[in-house]
């Protein structure tokens, strides 16, 4: 009796017991958290071909070999799903240039997601990765469509146990990181690694453009090469940039071309807006790279437009009037032919891809 | 044992003190959510205010009609034929020789394609809007048809028949100016216009030749001549009215009709040419 009044009334008593037992649980968490995801290998060089920069990488994950052999494995890996049956691989298909050649992807059990998979080739270069932005980095993207419910849906606990239960996972998460632990951090970062490597230049277009070969271009492809750089024709590269010594085809931020907009003016998926909240980024996305455009199809966040030709119509008409439409898109004054050289010109973009980025 | 069974009781003590203090404040609550809510029965004047407006019924016992025949004085213009060599999927889509349809006079120089609608003399009716959509197809690298009239808030119905992308942008000055591409085998269009407007042109972003125009009336009360001149508005009630007619290229006209109670009146138009 004298005990539970002095338990129910010492309030100062009760606070103590309450700190003892949360410095336990935080030492207990600390110390199963201090597991460093930096990679310990020697940093190397991603070897880039022509027409690409060097490829940026964060301070906290420079590229080893050891990381990107891991990164590689999981890329490929469906345990990284529910149900083993999807890996990044599955929406990012190397045959398919790093795409999945659906207009909207499908995750486990066929679940329809929102957007069409965009390629990963070059997304290195990418300051913001996803249709919205959403992700500020590759190592943070990854970590998302394995615990999406409509993509591989698996958190990442079940998703570390899982790997755990693999001894080769073990070694390699060794030689990467310096211990067999298995963190969903260290899983982002070798996945970015890899990534990383998805580089694809030296494309007939480079080898014009960068390489001094007048002859690597067919005379419609030079022709509709000027008009993607004409400000008064295509005006194509005012997003999809061309630079003096390289090309990324894109200025990695987000446009509203009216792609999407329903019969009301609205937009049934907002993009950009949902991360900034900001009423001009109604409709807007992310400027894709155009690199091996001709084999990426279908086209736009909601792959709605099934050939080049068809999205070389869709600019030349203006896109889609709205009240948030960029200011970039209008109607341009192009003719049948002037359409068909610019198709040509983006049939040149095709490159060249790594030989080691395929499953292992 | 003794010391657990008074901290239950303790407890279930505390636990009716805790219930009681809640209801306390649940009630007290509830009488504030009631003393705000009491002046103000809120729903009921926002229902009345709605703009209920309620639309014109035509007595079909006394309603007339006027028909007639567009006419054309004056040189027939030559055959113009429409270039689309630019885009050969639209000289392929399109099949056959594409001529230009601005001015097309009948053998009996009669006009095809005018619109003629009421101007004047409805002022403060309001009609029901007709369910069935107006459509414009894109077939052929060709806007059919090429005059169409809709009534103010019936929907637009734009389709692609054809192979290749159109961009359909009807240049309203008084409506909402708009375009929006279409490709091939993309759903239908859905579209509306608000105010009256005469004539709205239109134009493809992307073929340059592909022109139609749209007359949007705020009553029922208009027509597109049929290639041997002729029209027919129904179902007017008896009335002094303005009927107007436009043609793209030769501009409009207008002249006063009255409609007897159960006639049809006949009223012809002329246009000179050069």
């Amino acid at each position: 009796m004298g005990v539970s009044r002095q338990r129910t009334n010492s309030t100062p008593c009760r606070i103590l017991v309450c700190c003892v037992m949360l410095t336990v649980l935080v030492d207990v968490a600390g110390c199963k958290r201090f597991v460093s995801d930096t990679p310990i290998g020697k940093t190397i060089t991603i070897p880039v071909p022509l027409g690409l920069p060097p490829v940026p990488f964060p301070a906290d994950n420079p590229p080893t070999a050891e990381t990107i052999a891991l990164g590689r494995k999981l890329f490929y890996d469906p345990k990284l799903s529910q149900d083993n049956s999807t890996a990044c691989a599955t929406c990012h298909n190397p045959t398919l240039d790093f795409t999945d050649a659906l207009s909207i992807s499908r995750g486990v059990r066929g679940m329809a997601g929102i957007r069409n998979a965009p390629t990963v080739v070059n997304s290195a270069y990418l300051p913001l990765q996803f249709w919205d932005g959403r992700a500020l980095s590759l190592e943070e993207q990854a970590a998302s469509p394995i615990a999406n419910p409509v993509e591989m849906n698996q958190t990442h606990e079940v998703s570390v146990s899982k790997l755990g239960a693999d001894p080769a996972y073990g070694l390699m998460f060794n030689k990467a990181f310096g211990s067999n632990v298995i963190i969903i951090g260290r899983i982002q970062k070798a996945l970015a690694s890899f990534e990383r490597t998805l580089l694809s230049g030296n494309s007939a277009f480079d080898r014009y453009q960068f390489g001094g070969d007048k002859q690597a271009l067919t005379p419609a492809q030079v022709r509709g090469l000027a008009l993607f750089l004409s400000p008064s024709k295509g005006n194509c590269a005012a997003c999809h940039i061309v630079n003096s010594r390289y090309a990324l085809f894109t200025d990695g931020k987000f446009h509203n071309l009216g792609q999407g907009v329903g019969d009301d003016g609205g937009f049934k998926d907002v993009g950009r807006f949902h991360q900034t909240n900001n009423a001009a980024d109604q409709g807007a996305f992310k400027t894709p790279t155009l690199r091996n455009v001709a084999k990426t199809a279908p086209y736009m966040h909601d792959g709605s437009l099934k050939t080049l030709s068809e999205v070389v119509d869709f600019y030349a008409g203006g896109g889609n009037s709205n009240p948030q439409l960029d200011k970039e898109i209008r109607a341009i004054q192009l003719n049948g032919r002037e359409r068909s050289d610019l198709v040509e010109f983006l049939q040149s973009l095709t490159g060249e891809m790594p030989g080691n980025v395929g499953p292992p | 044992m003794k010391g657990s069974t008074h901290r239950i009781i303790r407890l279930a003590a505390e636990s009716t003190r805790f219930t009681c203090l809640c209801m306390a404040l649940g009630i007290a609550l509830t009488s504030i959510a009631g003393c705000k809510a009491t002046p103000a029965p809120a729903p009921a004047p926002s229902a009345t205010t709605k703009p209920v407006v309620a639309t014109f019924k035509v007595d079909p016992a006394t309603a007339g009609s006027v028909s007639g025949t567009i006419l054309y004085k004056g040189k027939k213009p030559a055959a113009k034929l429409v270039d689309m060599s630019e885009d050969p999927a639209c000289v392929q889509a399109h099949s056959g020789k594409a001529y230009d349809e601005s001015l097309v006079v009948g053998s009996k120089g009669t006009l095809g394609n005018a619109f003629i609608y009421v101007k004047s003399g409805l002022e403060g009716k309001t009609f029901a809007i007709p369910t069935t959509p107006v459509t414009i197809d894109q077939g052929g690298c060709w806007f059919r048809p090429r005059v169409l009239g809709i009534q103010t808030n019936q929907t637009l119905q734009v389709t692609n028949s054809d192979p290749v992308t159109h961009n359909i942008h009807p240049m309203a000055q008084i409506n909402r100016e708009w375009n929006h591409s279409q490709g091939p085998g993309d759903a239908p269009l859905n579209r509306k216009f608000q105010k009256q407007e005469i004539m709205v042109k239109v134009k493809c972003n992307i073929h340059s030749w592909m022109h139609a125009y749209i007359g949007v009336v705020d009553s029922p009360y208009f027509a597109v001549s049929k290639d041997d001149g002729s029209f027919e508005i129904p179902n007017l009630p008896p009335g002094t009215y303005t009927l107007a007619v436009w043609q793209e290229n030769l501009g409009t006209q207008q002249q006063q009709i009255t409609i007897a109670p159960h006639t049809r009146t006949a009223t012809d138009f002329t246009f000179k040419g050069n």
